[in-house]
Parts: C-alpha cells; structure tokens; sequence
C-alpha cells in the first residue's frame, strides 16, 4: 500500500499511542502500517512529548489502536477488519480537529 | 581590365537586388528578410500537421472491449515466473542461516537512522550477533518451502533480523529495549518458534547445566530415601509396611461401601 497520506501526520494534540496486536495472525498488516506511518520520524518530529508504546502480543487477540489525546478524548480503532487508510483517516481527521483550534486561536 | 572573383560578383548582384531605388535617396533598410524552410529536426516537440493529425486520429487502434472486466475472473493459466539469480542466492544464503544459526530473531523498526542502526549493530556484534536484511517476498518464499512456515505472518514491513550461533537472548533484549523503534516480533531458537513472550521467558530460564543438575537430583532424591530406608532397622521397616497394608485396606472398604 502507497503512502496515502499526502499531508503528514500531526501529533500535537496526541499525549499517547498504544498499539497492540498478536504478529501470528493473519489481520494484522493494517494495524503494523498504522503503527509505521505513526511511529516515523516525520510524526514523531511534529510532537516529541507524543509516546508510541508497541505491545506484542500471542493471545489471538484483536490488534487495538488505543490513542489518547491531550484533551482527555480517547481514540479506539480496533484494526482487524479496518484497512490503513480508513484508519489513519479518521485519526488524521480527529487531529485535525482539534489541532486547528490551537493553531487559528494563535494566529489570530 | 580586372576580372572580378565569383564572390566579388555575387556579392555586388545581392546589393544590386536588395537595395533597389532606395538606396539612391541615401538610407538603408533596418532589416533584410531573409527566407528559409522550416527544419524537420527540432529541439521542441514539432506542432504535427492538420491533415496527418487527422489521419492519426482515424486510423487509431480501438481495441477489443473484453466482455469480462479484467479483474473479475481469476486467470486460466497460472503464469510461473523464473527466479532470478539474484533471488536463488538469497534463497541459498537463507538456507545457510537456519543451518549455521541457532538463533534468528524478527524485528520490526518503525524509523531508525544509521547512527542508530550503527550503534545498535556495533552492541550486538560485541556478543556475536549479527544484524541482517532481506526482502520479505524472497523470505516469505522460501519459508513457505522449508520447515519454517509458520514464521511466514511475521515479515511484514519493513523487518530485521539478528541471528546468532549461540542463543544469547539477554543481551539481545537489553540492547533492543535501548533502541525504542525496534519490536521484537518473535524468533526461531533451536528450531523452535517463540513468540515475544517465550523469547522473554526463555532468556529468564537457568543454563542447560543448572536443569540437568536439578533434574538428576529430583530423580536420585527417591532412590537415596527408598535406600535410607531400606538401611535402617528391620523391625522398623516390617512396622512401615504393616502400616501401609493397614491403610490400603481401610481405602479399599470404604469404596467398596460406596459401591454397594
């Protein structure tokens, strides 16, 4: 799957990621994706304070997506049947929302 | 009487001509239009003609609408594609690795520069463990041919591998928990495939040594207190025995009144 995001991932209103997912099933290609494009240098840059935890597991559980943002709203993306880019859109879309806020509160 | 050069001659009969009555009233023209065809090798793309543009657009190829969309049907003859050279020699290499290696671990890194991988790299090679790279459709491949299928799952993205002879898993965690980017997937380890857990349980088990120590005194334990027994005083055997007989027929009677 091509990058499918053309504007890069904006962590600043992100406080924590916990990506957990069992590396032996088979619907976990979607959930690993999100945790690369999440986890890359050019994400990471836009929040340093932002921690990516990785947990894997071997329980045949669901690959969970817990992203908590500073605002205390909690995201829950459970990635089995879900693909990378609905995923990373519905992230990208909460970001976004509540990241302009800050950024048009400032500019004006 | 000079005779005038051939140059002389033209050059005075292109005067002559470009400069007709004009050049009697005393002024020269600005510019001299000079004519010349068009190239047929230019540097830009040459606008095509009108007439051969419409020819083009006639003779067009159309081709067939297929009366299935492609994607609908899978394909009747499986097309088997060759390997190249370069993919049999990864293949060979792969092969090598699971002899020669006790240890192959899987990782997966999110973003590491080189001066993380390096330092990384330079740890681990300290203990004999090496960091090595291979595309995950030659690796996928091959262990979907050898032994090794179940680890199949575990190479997607973009994934490491530390192999070592001998199966030094502590000093590979400590050195994996420095570099945060990096998740242990699983490993394959005396040909046996952990998951992360196991490999965290097998690097926290005691040596070969200490096992078979404990093993071979658990089992001599019994022998050396039937032979202490044995040893002691007759009578106090013959009493043990009795005792025993007592004990097995009082079991016996009350099943066989719970039967009844």
């Amino acid at each position: 799957m091509a990058a499918s995001s053309k504007s890069a991932v904006v962590l600043k209103a992100v406080k924590k990621i916990a990506v957990q997912f069992c590396p032996f099933e088979s619907n976990v290609r979607s959930t690993r994706e999100f945790l690369l494009f999440v986890g890359s240098e050019k994400a990471r840059s836009t929040n340093m304070n932002c921690e990516v935890i990785t947990t894997v597991k071997h329980d045949k559980s669901e690959p969970v997506v817990d992203v908590t943002f500073v605002d205390g709203e909690r995201l829950l993306m459970k990635g089995a049947k879900l693909t990378t880019r609905e995923m990373l859109s519905a992230f990208q879309s909460r970001c976004t929302a509540k990241d302009p806020q800050a950024k048009a509160g400032v500019k004006k | 009487m000079f005779v005038l050069s051939p140059l002389d001659f033209l050059h005075k009969l292109r005067v002559q001509l470009c400069r007709p009555a004009a050049a009697e009233a005393g002024w020269l023209p600005v510019t001299q239009s000079v004519r010349h065809g068009s190239k047929a090798v230019t540097r830009h793309r040459k606008p095509i003609h009108i007439l051969k543009q419409k020819l083009l657009a006639v003779t067009k190829y159309v081709p067939p609408t297929p009366v299935v969309p492609k994607g609908a049907y899978p394909s009747e003859r499986q097309e088997v594609k060759e390997e190249s050279g370069f993919v049999l020699l990864l293949k060979r290499e792969l092969k090598k690795l699971f002899q020669d290696y006790k240890m192959v671990a899987v990782a997966q890194n999110c973003n590491s520069n080189a001066e993380d991988m390096r330092i990384l790299k330079h740890r681990l090679h300290r203990h004999g463990i090496a960091v090595k790279f291979f595309p995950n459709q030659v690796m996928c491949s091959f262990l979907s041919d050898s032994v090794y299928s179940n680890m199949a799952p575990l190479f997607i993205g973009p994934t490491v591998l530390f192999v070592s002879k001998e199966p030094k898993v502590k000093e590979m965690l400590t050195s994996l928990r420095s570099s945060p980017q990096m998740t242990l997937l699983g490993a394959c380890i005396d040909n046996t495939l952990l998951s992360a857990q196991g490999v965290v349980s097998y690097s926290k088990l005691p040596s070969v040594s200490v096992v078979q120590g404990e093993l071979v005194s658990g089992l001599a334990m019994m022998t050396a207190h039937t032979a202490s027994m044995l040893q002691r005083h007759p009578a106090h055997l013959s009493a043990l025995l009795q005792q025993y007989v007592k004990q097995q027929s009082s079991e016996e009677a009350p099943k066989a009144e719970e039967a009844t």
